[in-house]
């Protein structure tokens, strides 16, 4: 009787294997937040972020800023086909412009046959030109498709 | 819906462990004798390999165990085999193959049982494997298309597992069995620039922690039998 029941259980456990789609139900987006903090009083008074936007040399469009209930963020990806990104900050309120240079390694991982490869990124240092950015700080430097970088850029 | 199944097969074992429990106290009154007397060796198969391999075409593995069986309440277990996953897609071509080998012990719970197995069984195991990936095209809504190429890197892992199962006398000298495994990664396998996909013998490379199910049929070469 026992073994009967060895087998009818091995035959419900044969069910239990899921059937595969061929779709990608998987995030592959592995993205950095960027946080503005504007304490600079000429900046306020002239809006800079009214029109604040990114975006890169390599890059054919830009993204522009949207406001958060935790404040004023955007995000982008990182080159995949190198150790580094050049982002430029600009807002048609101002006259100038800030550069972020951003270094990280890359890791390439299989996501899942379906979805292929992404690349995920550990920052390791952030540069900046200075015409109006006073400090940043990298508060997350691990970017991977399940969580995003966060760096935090104060005016 | 991965962890739901996990869940489910996971349920249905306790149930099963439940009933040979309420069997097994049938046979508590009388002590064994001969605990360390030999009984004999099994050799068995892995089929949920096979099965695996219908619903996932671009992996092949296969796995094989030989256990000897010591007073009917200590098994040596020694288990091993090969995996390779071959994937040609339209955006990347990743093939990954390795061996793997796994020594351990499982303890029988049950007091008098001579032809089956209620118990826990630790394993450590060990694999050497290779991967590489080819025409690998990753594309970005901004940084556009970036096609590249990751030669063959080749790794050695070790691991602990742990698993509880059971093992039923279907025919004479025919055994079906499985278990429940939880696989805790010890050394290797971790790779900074290209993450293994999958582990032979361990499974997800990504995953410190890996849950799965062994089902195996055995044979139980006739020794020392009555």
């Amino acid at each position: 009787m026992k073994f009967q029941r060895v087998i009818i259980y091995c035959f419900f456990l044969f069910f239990t294997v899921s059937c595969a789609d061929d779709q990608c139900n998987l995030e592959t987006d592995a993205l950095l937040k960027t946080e503005f903090v504007i304490k600079d009083q000429n900046l306020i008074s002239i809006n800079f972020l009214d029109s604040l936007s990114v975006f890169s040399p390599e890059w054919t469009d830009s993204i522009h800023y949207w406001k958060e209930k935790d404040g004023i963020n955007l995000l982008y990806s990182l080159s995949p086909a190198e150790d580094f990104s050049e982002i430029i900050i600009t807002s048609k309120k101002a006259s100038l412009n800030d550069t972020l240079f951003i270094y990280y390694q890359r890791e390439f991982l299989m996501l899942s046959p379906e979805c292929g490869f992404v690349v995920n990124y550990t920052i390791d240092s952030v540069l900046s030109t200075s015409n109006y950015i006073d400090s940043l700080f990298i508060i997350t430097p691990a970017i991977n498709t399940l969580k995003n970088g966060h760096i935090q850029i104060y005016f | 819906m991965a962890i739901s199944k996990y869940i489910f097969s996971l349920l249905l074992i306790i149930n099963t462990f439940v009933s040979f429990a309420q069997d097994e106290e049938l046979y508590v009154q009388e002590k064994p004798k001969d605990t360390l007397r030999f009984y004999g060796f099994k050799l068995g198969v892995n089929i949920w390999r096979f099965a695996d391999f219908q619903f996932k075409p671009e992996r092949f593995s296969y796995e094989a165990s030989f256990d000897f069986n010591i007073g009917h309440k200590y098994f040596g277990v020694i288990e091993g085999g090969h995996s390779e996953i071959n994937l040609d897609k339209e955006n990347f071509n990743y093939t990954s193959n390795g061996n793997f080998l796994k020594l351990g012990l499982d303890y029988n719970m049950l007091k008098k049982q001579p032809t089956d197995f209620l118990g826990a069984g630790l394993r450590f195991g060990w694999t050497g494997f290779k991967h590489s990936a080819d025409q690998v095209s990753i594309n970005d809504e901004h940084w556009g298309s970036y096609s590249t190429a990751i030669s063959e890197k080749k790794y050695t892992m070790y691991w602990l597992e742990v698993s509880m199962g059971i093992k039923g006398e279907i025919f004479k000298n025919i055994y079906l069995g499985w278990a429940a495994i939880a696989k805790v990664r010890v050394s290797g396998g971790k790779d900074a620039l290209f993450q293994p996909y999958d582990i032979p013998g361990f499974g997800n490379g990504k995953n410190s922690i890996n849950l799965g199910i062994n089902y195996y049929i055995y044979y139980q070469i006739p020794f020392n039998r009555k």
